[in-house]
């Protein structure tokens, strides 16, 4: 793939049409968190057939595992760049929006289509997947970040029939307002806690003893509402207990690192794009000492180098595509490298474009500055730059 | 119902416009072409009149090549099929040229109903429709905000400047629309998708039964015969409020006729 095709323009003009009506207008109050992202995600799905698409595609999937004639992937036959473009537009504008959605069908709706029964993603997946639902996942603790796992301290125990449920959760995206939430806890069966299974739950909203927080106040990404959870004896039946897809919650969520990873590159090439739209508009119109500052080399080197990373990551997000187009999914190391260079790569570049702005570039109103301050959450999220090294270095050290 | 949607490609109004210096015709290779305007009102007024009473929606754009992006979008908005007249014969034509060479091509589609928007952006003589409906002797209903259909009769609010009239005709009938009658619509993914796959008929003037010589730069009764640049704007006047600045607010709106 070496450019958009006719289609994907179709597309991303239709969605920027969109995003210029409906989003646009709206960026302070998303910004300033003030305005909840998930209307204006319904809007899109509404607007774009993408909900009438999700639950076709559910439909198809379930009455062809009832024939036999499933493989059980999931995978829609559609044109990847379909999910992709969307990230790429709405990230120029409001990358927390993108954050909000991606958490809620990649993880929340992802983790339950992969995991879960029939009857369960009837249950819980098909309103996460046509957005009528707001989904979180939860593994993230107070005291467990990059040693998610290992440092994991929610349990639950089996009473009965039942599980109950204790511990809390931190940094959850769509915390606050997620009406189902895909929450990781230790099987409390008095073996040492680094020893216990991983097991995930599908929980809803309303569940006596689960509490959702207000959400956090943050750096940049206000317009992904985070939270912390909090539950106490949550009483959970084993119908909210995903068990398929082979291996435990670990091996699962890790299958989830690789989608949510890949899934940055994109956001990452829209961050870059309108950075770089931007900084060139303001290099050709800005005037000092009589003349454009795109004329002086210190200006020209900041605008060059965005331009590479805007190749080299639109390279990886194609090379993303070809890969979904010939059935295969990147490694976790693959997708680490992605993750780690798209990211750095986004926020140097729009931390640039703030320099290259001046003290315009400082103020909110030339944009820029949001999109600095969303873009270092690329760095931390799904897994922090320091974790990317850990995980390509292990598999290129192992081989 | 058989509606055919004429959609125009024109150059996009947000990048600048030129005529070229050797024949005064507009250049449309110097910027990106759009879907006129008005016309996706007139889609999506094609596509609603489908949704209810059934039917078929054809577009049918004059234009060179390029065009087909329109075509494509018109298609990925929900219509049917697309009818694509390109021929260099037909380059230069004037809204007479364009009226024949459209009146000949519908006159191989069949319609019941022809709907377009009011003007284009590049031109803007909001003529075409007038022309056509008197070359293929239907009634014309223009300037519609509104659109109903009952069997065989139409019924139309016209916009006027007290207000609208209520226009009644029967079918087949060409029908111009503002862009106040309805909100068009973005293209679905899976319309974008479909798109590919429907009908596009591409005629040459000899294909649709055209007589050359009434169409393009040559048979075109009208010319442009000059144009300049538009002036820079003039620098505009301050009022400083002393006491009276409505009142010379209001003797300025005056002196321009504006009140």
């Amino acid at each position: 793939m070496l450019e958009w095709s006719d289609e994907d323009l179709m597309i991303r003009d239709a969605i920027r049409g969109w995003i210029d009506a409906e989003v646009r207008p709206h960026l302070d109050a998303l910004d300033s968190g003030e305005l909840p992202p998930y209307d204006l995600i319904r809007n899109l799905f509404r607007t774009f057939g993408m909900d009438e698409m999700a639950r076709s595609s559910f439909k198809k999937r379930a009455a062809g595992e009832g024939s036999g004639r499933s493989d059980g992937s999931g995978g829609s036959g559609g044109n990847p760049s379909m999910s992709i473009l969307p990230i790429v537009e709405l990230c120029k504008v409001s990358p927390g929006l993108v954050t909000a959605m991606g958490v809620s069908l990649g993880l929340a709706a992802g983790t339950i289509m992969k995991r879960g029964t029939p009857e369960q993603r009837e249950r819980w997946a098909l309103d996460l997947l046509t957005f009528d639902k707001v989904g979180a996942w939860a593994i993230t603790e107070p005291g467990s970040g990059s040693d998610a796992f290992g440092g994991m301290r929610a349990t639950a125990r089996k009473v009965g029939d039942e599980y109950v449920i204790n511990g809390s959760k931190t940094f959850i995206t769509n915390g606050p307002h997620a009406d189902t939430i895909v929450f990781y806890c230790k099987l409390d069966d008095g073996r040492d806690p680094r020893d216990r299974e991983i097991l995930t739950f599908v929980l809803d909203r309303g569940m006596p003893g689960l509490e959702q927080s207000r959400p956090l106040r943050k750096m940049g990404l206000h317009s992904s509402p985070t939270g912390e959870l909090f539950l106490t004896d949550v009483r959970a039946g084993a119908d909210r207990l995903l068990t398929g897809g082979g291996g435990d919650g670990k091996a699962s969520a890790k299958q989830n690192f690789v989608t949510e990873r890949a899934g940055v590159a994109a956001m990452a090439l829209g961050v870059i794009e309108e950075c770089l739209r931007l900084s060139v508009d303001y290099a050709k119109t800005r005037v000092l000492w009589d003349k454009p500052i795109g004329d002086y080399q210190l200006i020209q080197l900041k605008l060059a180098k965005m331009e590479v990373a805007r190749l080299n990551v639109q390279n990886l997000v194609f090379r993303h595509i070809e890969m979904q187009r010939a059935g295969r999914t990147p490694t976790l190391a693959e997708a680490s490298a992605m993750k780690l260079y798209a990211a750095q790569a986004a926020a140097e570049v729009a931390g640039e474009a703030v320099q290259l702005f001046g003290g315009n570039g400082y103020m909110s109103e030339f944009r820029v500055e949001q999109l600095a301050r969303d873009a270092k959450s690329f760095q931390i999220y799904a897994g922090t730059d320091e974790i990317q090294i850990t995980h390509i270095a292990r598999d290129l050290l192992s081989r | 119902m058989n509606i055919v949607v004429c959609v125009k490609q024109v150059p996009d109004t947000e990048s600048p416009r030129k005529l070229k210096s050797d024949d005064n015709t507009l250049d449309r290779a110097a910027a990106d072409g759009v879907i006129n305007e008005l016309d996706e009102y007139a889609i999506e007024e094609a596509l609603l009149l489908k949704e209810a009473h059934g039917g078929e929606v054809t577009v049918l754009t004059m234009g060179p090549d390029k065009a087909t992006d329109s075509i494509r979008k018109a298609l990925a908005m929900g219509a049917d099929k697309a009818v694509h007249l390109v021929d260099d014969a037909l380059a230069g034509s004037d809204a007479l040229g364009t009226s024949y060479a459209i009146q000949q091509v519908l006159g191989r589609t069949g319609f019941d109903l022809v709907i377009l928007g009011a003007e284009s952006t590049d031109a803007r003589t909001g003529m075409l429709a007038a022309m056509l409906a008197e070359r293929l002797g239907v009634p014309q209903l223009s300037l519609a905000n509104k659109v109903e259909i009952d069997g065989s009769s139409i019924t139309v609010q016209r916009i006027t400047d007290y207000g609208y009239d209520k226009v009644e005709a029967s079918l087949p009938a060409v029908v111009s629309v503002v862009e106040k009658i309805n909100e068009p619509r973005y293209p679905s993914f899976k319309g974008i998708m479909a798109a590919k796959k429907k009908p596009v008929e591409k005629l040459g003037v000899a294909d649709a039964g055209i007589d050359a010589d009434k169409v393009g730069l040559a048979g075109a009764a009208t010319e442009v015969v000059d144009f300049a640049d538009a002036p820079p704007r003039e620098k505009g006047q301050i009022v400083t409020d002393e006491g009276d600045g409505g009142a010379k607010i209001a003797e300025f709106l005056a002196s321009k006729k504006f009140v």
